[in-house]
């Protein structure tokens, strides 16, 4: 039980029912649960609120964990960067709510997409001032090479799963802008992945203690953003409207997670 | 006291916090930056060792927090060097 009365696993058992929703809607569609009950109207209008509560709370909660670290902590300006980026991808969400609310609709590309692309830069740079807090913390963060190599392997794989993926995207007509945006969110996404992937290898020697846990659900969610941009792109340029509920899945697992990972960092500074 | 004796009574404090693997490997470096290498250990060196750590912890636990684990740490290092 948590401080305030509510059960801890009581927010878990509501992202997995969420996330479980929109992969029975994207395999099961002519279920009776989405047929009768659940239209897809109603079903993309719970998506957005339930990304905008996560985004909201994890800016919030990222914010928290900002203000209850001292002015000279290394990690600070991280928390207030990954609370910047939530909060753009909030605003960004903010302005499809409405067309996704009223209309049924998902305008693309649109004034959302300026927030989404701002945000990029916010979440790379927390994840970079995090890796130079843990090198200046004196913790191993491992060798040049080792770390070469990394980067080497992550952007190898990363080529070989994404130039597949792109080039369809890439050479899809369409209006230009539509184009440059679908290819970008991957391609920032991959940007993203390559701090990522050092931060991931650290986390794992946190794994089994309280840090570990917070580091493992954000730089978990920071995956599912990724694959959720990757898959958006790929759907949305192929016309493969049908997979939508797997984006929205991928979305709001990932908000959840990085939620749920500032709200354990907040309660062990709290501790 | 024996610095593995030291090392085991700091890393078994940390581990709930920060992981036996990274806590073991952070206080394994530490201990080479400071040059603690024979098989005792001084005093003076344990206190430079828990200043080091404590800075590390605080990226993930804050100040106040991390300062509470190394006195921690100082207890059962006091405690183990006690019960030679």
């Amino acid at each position: 039980m948590s401080r305030n009365g509510v059960p801890r696993v009581l927010p878990w058992a509501i992202l997995g029912v969420a996330v479980a929703l929109y992969v029975g809607w994207a395999l099961a569609p002519a279920s009776p649960l989405y047929t009768q009950l659940l239209s897809p109207h109603r079903l993309l209008a719970l998506a957005a609120v339930l990304k905008l509560a996560y985004l909201l709370a994890g800016a919030a909660l990222a914010f928290a964990c900002r203000d209850r670290l001292e002015a000279d902590n290394p990690a600070r300006p991280a928390w207030f960067l990954l609370s910047l980026g939530l909060l753009a991808n909030f605003a960004g969400q903010l302005c499809l709510a409405p067309f996704q609310v009223v209309r049924n609709q998902t305008p693309f590309p649109s004034v959302a997409d300026i927030f989404y692309v701002l945000a990029y830069p916010f979440l790379i740079a927390a994840l970079l001032v995090l890796l130079n807090a843990y090198r200046e913390a004196g913790f191993p963060i491992g060798s040049l090479v080792d770390r070469a190599v990394t980067l080497g392997a992550v952007g190898v794989i990363a080529a070989v799963v994404a130039v597949p993926i792109l080039r369809p995207v890439a050479e899809t007509g369409g209006p230009l802008l539509d184009r440059i945006l679908t290819v970008a969110y991957p391609v920032l996404d991959l940007v993203l992945l390559l701090p990522l992937a050092l931060l991931l290898r650290i986390a794992l020697k946190l794994r089994g203690s309280h840090a570990g846990e917070v580091w493992v659900l954000i730089l978990g969610g920071i995956v599912f953003l990724c694959a959720g941009d990757i898959c958006f792109a790929y759907f949305q340029s192929l016309g493969e409207t049908h997979l939508d509920p797997f984006v929205h899945a991928t979305f709001v697992l990932a908000y959840g997670l990085i939620a749920g990972g500032a709200h354990r960092q907040l309660r062990l500074l709290e501790s | 006291m024996t610095t593995s004796e030291a090392v085991q009574a700091v890393v078994k404090v940390m581990t709930p916090y920060i992981g036996d693997t990274m806590a073991r490997s952070a206080t394994q470096a530490h201990c080479q930056k400071l040059g603690i290498a024979g098989d005792t250990v001084s005093p003076e060196q344990v206190e430079a060792l828990l200043g080091k750590l404590g800075g590390g912890l605080n990226i993930f636990l804050g100040r106040d927090k991390s300062a509470s684990v190394v006195a921690e740490a100082r207890q059962a290092l006091a405690a183990a060097g006690g019960s030679r």
